[in-house]
């Protein structure tokens, strides 16, 4: 920045024109740019920064005008010894891979046939879209709506064709996770749908004439050729995929809170009972930082192979 | 051929009526008194009734919540675009030095989650004594609106010939006049598809608005949120307070359709 206010050298006139205009650029980019970095820097980086200095303190709420003792990483160690981390961790990843993979396969399977629709396309664009706008308290109550064991529309009509029902899927411990995967399925197989179907529109029409040329069915064109054109689109996916069901906080905490017993526990639900049912804010702003830190490590191995790929 | 064409529209059918029919179930809900909605079997003729929104707005008061989360919408969508879009100007046009690695840095704001923010801020504000303030809940929702900003317009700026603003700059314009009277006029609909996103992200929101808001700033999602949970659930009246929720948000999507994948991939897949 000290390029701005040191005077520049005596240029001839034919030389100053597009240099000062250079250096006014500079200086505009600087000034444009400026006002969003302050707005970051006050309201993601110094919470970060706060909560990475709390959380080497034990500081309960509820006792505000006490003494903070400092703990050091105590915290943290605790993390690692916290057999309901463990448990929310487990879970987390079992949602995630859960999640992200039925959504991959069935997203292919959909997008793949969008792309072979010639009429309607637009319409189906159109009306696929709609789960992922909704909130996902709204996509929740829907689910406990359709979902509920005796007035539920899954049991009504479930019943109505012979099979079980009456099955309570968010109270029982082995069914209310798998739930919660197809709830996020429902809720987000469309932006699957929706990118693969964009990386499948920028294929160039000479690949598929040659492999029909060549004798190529159709499985075969899909493997070979979709299939490979649009791993920059899967990648990006998978990025976002997984940075939003890993925080996964909205659906869990309408649905189960948790439960039953611990079987829906994840680790944003559990920071967030930490700090705002234990009032243990030392230990729930470690568990943050925690997140955080995991969060950012996934992201920068995904943002690394995309780059690999140029797809961001 | 024949057979794969048929194929593909089946799938496409039978997923588009596994993506309505739960929509389209909340909707006739909303209009059946109880006795129509506690059957142990579906019950599709029945006269409908608009009880339970004249109970969610009247009694309940949800027209508070409704203006809530406009005015958290409206203000975070602002302070975002304003600060945003010369930002991503500056980001695509402006020789900055390290372009990239400001980019990038931006682009890892997005990532922190908002759980990982929500207990430090409510800390922060509870000491500033904004806990529970209008201004509370936009700074929150400026936090994942930004950055979402600065990645979708820059890739709009990007876009843009270069040439139309060289044109303005050799005719005497100058480099903020070039952005102000050319570049951005001519991404009128990327700035309002954007803005448009903005809004339907705030409007959904839910950690923040559950952890800061106060009792007379509470969003809508809380406004669902408090139907649910009980032990006797009010299925009329969530089921209004969930369609209430939805209308305004199926309006921005129709609007913002074209742009939604891109917004939510951050600019990454062009819509």
């Amino acid at each position: 920045m000290d390029t701005l206010t040191r005077p520049g050298p005596v240029d001839s006139p034919v030389r100053a024109g597009p240099r000062r205009r250079g250096r006014h650029g500079r200086r505009l980019g600087y000034g444009m740019l400026t006002p969003s970095l302050v707005v970051l820097a006050v309201l993601i980086i110094l919470p970060l920064a706060y909560s990475l200095v709390l959380s080497l303190f034990s500081w309960k709420l509820t006792d505000l005008n006490l003494p903070k003792p400092f703990v050091g990483f105590d915290n943290y160690t605790r993390i690692l010894h916290d057999a309901t981390v463990g448990r929310a961790l487990v879970n987390t990843v079992i949602y995630v891979v859960g999640a992200i993979s039925v959504e991959l396969v069935l997203g292919f399977v959909v997008a793949a046939a969008l792309f072979e629709m010639t009429r309607g396309r637009k319409l189906a664009n159109a009306l696929i879209l709609l789960p992922m706008i909704i909130a996902p308290v709204v996509t929740a109550l829907l689910w406990r709506y359709l979902l509920d064991p005796q007035f539920g529309l899954v049991t009504q009509l479930s019943d109505a064709v012979g099979l079980p029902s009456g099955i309570g899927w968010f109270g029982s411990s082995g069914l209310a996770l798998p739930s919660l995967i197809a709830v996020d399925v429902w809720q987000w197989t469309p932006f699957v749908v929706l990118v693969m179907h964009a990386g499948m529109l920028s294929i160039n029409e000479e690949q598929f004439e040659a492999a029909r040329v060549d004798g190529a069915g159709h499985l075969r064109i899909l493997r070979s050729i979709v299939l490979p054109a649009i791993v920059p689109q899967i990648l990006l996916i998978l990025l976002f995929r997984t940075m939003d069901t890993y925080r996964i906080f909205d659906t869990v905490f309408v649905l189960t809170k948790g439960g039953p017993g611990l079987s829906t526990e994840t680790i944003g639900l559990y920071t967030y009972r930490t700090g705002f049912s234990y009032f243990d804010m030392g230990y729930a702003m470690a568990l943050s930082v925690f997140i955080l830190l995991t969060v950012l490590v996934i992201s920068a191995f995904y943002i690394r192979l995309l780059r690999r790929r140029e797809a961001l | 051929m024949k057979r794969w064409t048929v194929a593909s529209y089946t799938i496409v059918v039978v997923f588009l009526l596994v993506v309505l029919v739960p929509i389209a179930a909340v909707v006739v809900n909303s209009l059946k008194v109880p006795a129509d909605i506690f059957t142990p079997s579906l019950k599709l003729a029945f006269t409908p009734t608009f009880d339970n929104y004249a109970k969610v707005l009247g009694d309940l008061h949800f027209q508070t919540f409704l203006m809530n989360s406009t005015l958290v919408a409206l203000g975070s969508t602002a302070l975002s675009l304003a600060v945003g879009v010369p930002a991503a100007y500056a980001l695509a046009r402006l020789p900055i030095r390290g372009r990239e690695l400001w980019a990038g840095g931006i682009l890892f704001t997005r990532m922190v989650p908002a759980v990982a923010l929500v207990v430090p801020m409510y800390v922060i504000f509870q000491r500033t004594e904004l806990l529970g303030t209008y201004f509370a809940l936009i700074a929150a929702h400026t936090t994942f609106n930004l950055p979402i900003v600065i990645w979708m317009m820059r890739s709009f700026f990007e876009e843009l010939p270069p040439d139309l603003e060289e044109a303005a700059l050799v005719d005497g314009s100058g480099r903020f006049g070039a952005f102000w009277r050319v570049a951005l006029p001519l991404t009128a609909p990327g700035l309002a598809a954007t803005a448009v996103l903005c809004l339907l992200f705030s409007w959904n929101e839910f950690l923040f608005a559950l952890v800061l808001s106060g009792r007379d700033t509470q969003t809508v999602p809380i406004g669902v949120a408090s139907f649910i949970g009980t032990v006797s659930v009010d299925w009329g009246g969530s089921s209004a307070a969930a369609v209430l929720a939805l209308v305004p948000v199926f309006l921005l999507g129709l609007v913002a359709q074209r742009f939604l994948v891109r917004g939510l991939t951050f600019g990454a897949v062009k819509g």
